[in-house]
């Protein structure tokens, strides 16, 4: 086995041309393989140290948030947590301190897990994924990333370089939160992310996403019908009952599909509730978890 | 009586344990060690049809392979010999060593495992209780009669032990009651989850052989050796370097004579140590399932008449120490209450689970649980409040308990005052937010325990102690106290403990002893060599030695300090001439006579020594729509005698209180149809993080026990386990109208009863 900590961008892409796998905070891929998940792979590029993997770039339409941001590095940047706060709210959430500060937004995608907890806030707030080799980048969707659990789309030559997102519109406000039995190294039992957009007190645009409770993580369809409606109970309502209803949770040793069916309706409707908070101007801490009490909850 | 002038509570083995430089048994490498596994049985019950090692003995690496053939033959275990090192003929659960292998790598030695030839023929799997103490249940030991039992152990089928609780007439009583209440409770099986999966080590010298090891109690996994390997007492020496918590988990003896075994037969020093999958599934200490029907019958004002209870214990597939579980369960379904008529059946019931085993303060958070949840329905029946119910029938000083025994000075009923004021019982909350109260007890266990202890010339003091450090900090203690006999300071005081070569006998770290037994040993031995220091410092002084105070380093005439001589200096003297030494042994209290009560199957857990006392009020609350309870305040008060390292004491409080709540909400084994553990790994058996913790007001009753520790002490490092999860389970009823009647009472159970209890409301 060889273990070789790449310097610059080139370097690592070289290496995965010739057959290496990428390891940013090893948090997924040296955890499986101590469980016996997946051996370790037989060549290891750390792309831990290459700087340009590690920024956060406002532009005027889009924000590239790279790779190899730590979860750390999101719940402290003020732009992650002022526009696009979903994705902070559930960087905060991930495992504990130490995870967090070596953990990154690209292990966390690529690895592909259901319960992945960035996943939904990125898919709610049109992140698309930055794959590149040696031959040039490409830009898919998070949809196209996924194919089932612990599988992506993406080649083994390819590096996810970076998460570009467009940057929301006047109006917008996002939020993430997920069922957890305990407050620091837990994965989500279900969680939801909420993105939605306001014209005084009507939903102009409204997208929501599910942790856990399918293959991949899952965007609820048909939600057209919720744009142009009012802002109230009966919309917070709709929402909990397309989450329940689209829901496609299985039995495991955390919890049943009757009850992650549920809670998937409730945690759907805090997790728009809160977006539709922070859309109106008012400042909720992130995570929305502690700050509102969901789950194990303040 | 508290102790007020001692110095601040030092912890001699912290600096090590902070900055890693300390050293647990998994550090440790011996020249030339090879390395052990184990080839365990992974299936819960079947017969053997075919164990060949030979392929494995073949691999070019191996060293030793051993299976049941290889070792003497015979079973062992303290009451119930049901036992044996490796699987004979049947496995009788998934964790049992079917072959130990010793091989120069882990990758060979894996290698080996997967050679072994291990077939077998599946037997009908014993899991549930109440099925297997019903007619025609498949027997996890067909040949129980056959084997050596010890004591007062009725066993019949599957039922390994069966003890009762009995006095007064309950069937009458409970007739005359005004209202009579019937619950069941249901608990699942837990573990001791210590962080250090446990290490061992063995190297034999000529016929000796020293073992390290992570074990809570050195001479328990002596005599354990010694049994099952014949070997004479003098020829096994057990080290203990740190061990990293043990929760009961490491007490008993485990599996240090499979690892000397293969020492002896690869003539190499070997070495195991555990995955977490294997300290989940594989030792023989683990909280027991339990099954509790309770009935009280209560008269209108208050007044507890009669109590009935009926339990079902899972020992698992083997005995290990439970055989006194379900006389102490069966205490703590009766409870620290008055009442006069009591008939309590309590059964130990073989299963082909994890045998279980004393996890701290064994089947009490259970039984406390069930009982005071049970407490909480009885008074809600006769509408009286949870906290005036308790007032009216927990024993107090003199009173006569559940037992017939009569209690010396106790401060229950303080406890119960002041941790219900601290937590402002009665005040308002906010909606979904409750408070529950529990009360709970527990005895204090007077066991043999030797001490010796030194001054060397430079006044520096070596205090040896059988004693064992799981990390309650209680050994640390002993440094306290002989430095309050010498007059000298903490520091002055060198431990020399967790090794049986060089300490007296000692129960070591179990039964929350250490202070109690391993106390008073300490205490008068170092009071021998105070009073030597006290003859050599009047003659200095020309005064009486009944005069001589030892305070600050320095002997000096009472009342007259500056009348005084170095400690040093009649040290040195002493180093020419007399030395000076201590070795005391603490005297084994009898037990309080019991008047009135009778126990079947009587496993000496029913009239209690020195009992601790407590009240716990924990202040929950509950998400309604997801059932995820999370306590926010936990206000305890104890009485456990004199607190004399009030640091330590907070911290086994502390604890006991967390580890109470993961018992109460997230930790819970979950099995599979093939009677398996799912969840043996940190991921999905749920731990309390600190990030959980709740905020934790202690007060303590201190109330000098006389027959208990050193200076009025009794243990404590288990009592603040017994109430928690009762506390919780009352609050949470109190803040979302329904019961929870399944420990660990998870997010999914109590949605689970909210929902029920809507679905009734609707119909
Ligand atoms: C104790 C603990 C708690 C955890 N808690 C949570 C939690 O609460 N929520 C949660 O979502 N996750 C959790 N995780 C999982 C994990 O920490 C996160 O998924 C984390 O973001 C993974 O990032 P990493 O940098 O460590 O990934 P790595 O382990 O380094 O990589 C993961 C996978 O992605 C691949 N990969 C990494 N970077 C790239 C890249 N740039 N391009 C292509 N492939 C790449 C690797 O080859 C590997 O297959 C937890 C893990 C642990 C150990």
């Amino acid at each position: 086995m060889t273990f070789t900590i790449a310097n610059t961008l080139a370097d690592v892409l070289v290496a995965l041309a010739a057959g290496a796998r990428p390891i940013a905070g090893g948090t997924d891929l040296v955890v499986g393989a101590r469980q016996g998940k997946d051996s370790l792979p037989e060549t290891l590029i750390a792309i831990d140290r290459v700087g340009e993997l590690r920024t956060i770039e406002a532009a005027d339409d889009h924000t590239r948030i790279g790779s190899g941001v730590t979860h750390s590095m999101l719940v402290s940047d003020p732009l992650i947590v002022e526009q696009f706060t979903a994705i902070a709210d559930a960087a905060a959430l991930v495992g504990s301190p130490a995870t967090r500060n070596v953990g990154t937004i690209g292990g966390n995608v690529m690895n592909g897990s259901p319960a992945m907890d960035t996943g939904a806030p990125l898919v709610v707030l049109g992140a698309e994924a930055e794959l590149s080799t040696t031959a040039g980048s490409r830009r898919v969707s998070l949809d196209e990333l996924w194919v089932s659990p612990g599988r992506t789309s993406a080649q083994t030559d390819e590096l996810c370089t970076a998460l570009v997102l467009p940057n929301p519109p006047d109006g917008a406000g996002s939020a993430y939160v997920r069922l957890e039995y305990r407050r620091a190294m837990e994965i989500a039992v279900v969680g939801a992310a909420a993105a939605v957009t306001l014209d005084g007190d009507v939903i102009t645009a409204v997208r929501i996403a599910l942790t856990a409770v399918a293959p991949t993580i899952l965007e609820l369809a048909d939600l057209s019908g919720l744009s142009g409606r009012a802002v109230d109970e009966s919309f917070f309502a709709a929402v909990a009952s397309a989450a329940s209803e689209q829901a496609a949770p299985i039995s495991d040793l955390r919890a049943s599909d009757r009850y992650r069916r549920h809670t998937i309706g409730v945690m759907a409707r805090r997790a728009t509730e809160a977006a539709v908070r922070r859309a109106q101007g008012e400042v909720i801490d992130v995570p929305v978890n502690r700050a509102l009490g969901v789950g194990a909850a303040s | 009586m508290a102790i007020t002038d001692l110095p601040e509570f030092i912890r001699a083995d912290g600096p090590d344990k902070v900055t890693g430089s300390g050293r647990y048994t998994a550090d440790m490498t011996l020249t030339g060690q090879l390395v052990a596994k184990f080839k365990y049985a992974e299936v819960s019950h079947a017969r053997i049809t075919n164990l060949d090692v030979s392929a494995a003995r073949a691999i070019p690496g191996v060293f030793a392979v051993l299976t049941a053939d290889d070792v003497p033959d015979l079973r062992y275990t303290p009451v119930i010999a049901d036992r044996t090192l490796f699987a004979r003929d049947v496995v009788r659960f998934e964790g049992e060593v079917v072959a130990a292998v010793a091989a120069i790598s882990a990758a060979i030695a894996e290698q080996a495992i997967d050679a072994i030839v291990f077939e077998y023929e599946a037997l009908p799997i014993v899991t549930d209780l109440e099925a297997a103490v019903a007619d025609g249940s498949t027997l996890v030991h067909p040949d129980l009669d056959s084997y050596v039992i010890t004591g007062d152990t009725p066993h019949e089928g599957n039922v390994a032990t069966h003890s009762s609780i009995e006095m007064g007439d309950a069937e009458a009583a409970m007739a005359s009651a005004d209202v009579v209440i019937s619950s069941r409770y249901v608990a699942d099986a837990s573990h001791a989850a210590p962080i250090e999966p446990r290490a061992i080590i063995a190297q034999w010298e000529g016929d000796k052989v020293t073992i390290w090891t992570s074990t809570q109690v050195p001479y328990d996994a002596r005599d354990g050796v010694c049994e099952t390997l014949q070997l004479p007492s003098n020829k096994v020496r057990i080290i203990v370097p740190h061990l990293g918590g043990g929760f009961g988990g490491k007490c008993g003896f485990h599996f240090e004579a499979h690892i000397a075994a293969l020492a002896k037969a690869a003539k190499r020093p070997v070495k195991l140590v555990f995955s977490r999958w294997e300290e989940f599934v594989a030792p023989d200490r683990r909280r027991e399932g339990m099954i509790i029907d309770v009935t009280t019958g209560v008269m209108h004002d208050g007044t507890i008449v009669a109590r009935t209870g009926a339990l079902l214990l899972d020992n698992g597939a083997y005995s290990a120490d439970a055989t006194f579980f379900p006389q102490a369960a069966a205490m703590h379904v009766a409870g620290p209450y008055k009442i006069p008529n009591i008939k309590i059946d309590s059964r130990l019931v073989y299963t082909n689970h994890q045998p279980s085993g004393s996890v701290r303060a064994p089947t009490a958070p259970q039984g406390c649980w069930a009982v005071e949840s049970h407490t909480d329905e009885v008074a809600a029946a006769i509408s009286m409040d949870p906290l005036d119910f308790r007032r009216k029938n927990i024993v107090h000083t003199g009173a006569i308990g559940p037992v017939g025994q009569t209690y010396d000075e106790i401060g229950l009923d303080q406890c119960l005052e002041l941790a219900t004021k601290s937590a402002g019982w009665g005040n308002e909350l906010p909606d979904g937010e409750a408070l529950g109260i529990a009360v709970g007890w527990w005895p204090s266990f007077a066991a043999s325990a030797g001490a010796f202890a030194k001054m060397h010339g430079d006044g520096k003091v070596q205090l040896i102690t059988g004693a064992n450090e799981c990390g309650t900090g209680s050994v640390m203690t002993l440094r306290m106290i002989a430095a309050d006999e010498l007059g000298l300071d903490q520091t002055d005081i060198e431990l020399v403990y967790q090794d049986t070569a060089a300490a007296p006998v000692g129960p070591g770290a179990t039964g929350s002893q250490t202070l109690l037994n391993h106390g008073r040993a300490v205490e008068t031995a170092s009071r021998q060599i105070a009073d030597q220091l006290k003859e050599l410092a009047a003659v200095h002084l020309e005064a009486n030695a009944d005069d001589i105070v030892l305070s600050g380093g320095m002997a000096s005439v009472a009342g007259t300090p500056t009348v005084s001589v170095p400690i040093v200096e009649l040290a040195a003297e002493a180093a020419e001439g007399d030395l000076l030494l201590g070795s005391a042994s603490a005297p084994v209290h009898d037990s309080p006579e019991l008047f009135g009560s009778t126990c079947l199957g009587d496993q000496d857990f029913a009239s209690w020594l020195a009992p601790q006392f407590s009240c716990h009020v924990a202040r929950v609350r509950v998400d309604k729509d997801t059932g995820v309870a999370r306590v926010l305040q936990v206000h305890t008060a104890h009485d456990s005698g004199t607190i004399i390292n009030p640091v330590a004491a907070h911290g086994q409080i502390e604890g006991g209180v967390l580890m109470g709540i993961g018992q109460a909400l997230t930790e819970g084994t979950q099995y599979g149809e093939d009677g398996r553990q799912q969840n043996a790994g940190l991921l999905e058996y749920k731990l309390q993080t600190i990030a959980d913790a709740p905020s934790i007001h202690t007060q303590f009753v201190e109330i000098f026990t006389p027959n208990a520790g050193p200076k009025g002490a009794k243990g404590l490092a288990e009592a603040p386990n017994v109430a928690t999860a009762g506390a919780i389970s009352n609050a949470v009823a109190r803040a979302t109208g329904v019961r929870v009647r399944q420990m660990p009472m998870t997010a999914e159970r109590v949605w689970d009863a909210l929902t029920t209890s809507a679905r009734e409301d609707d119909s």
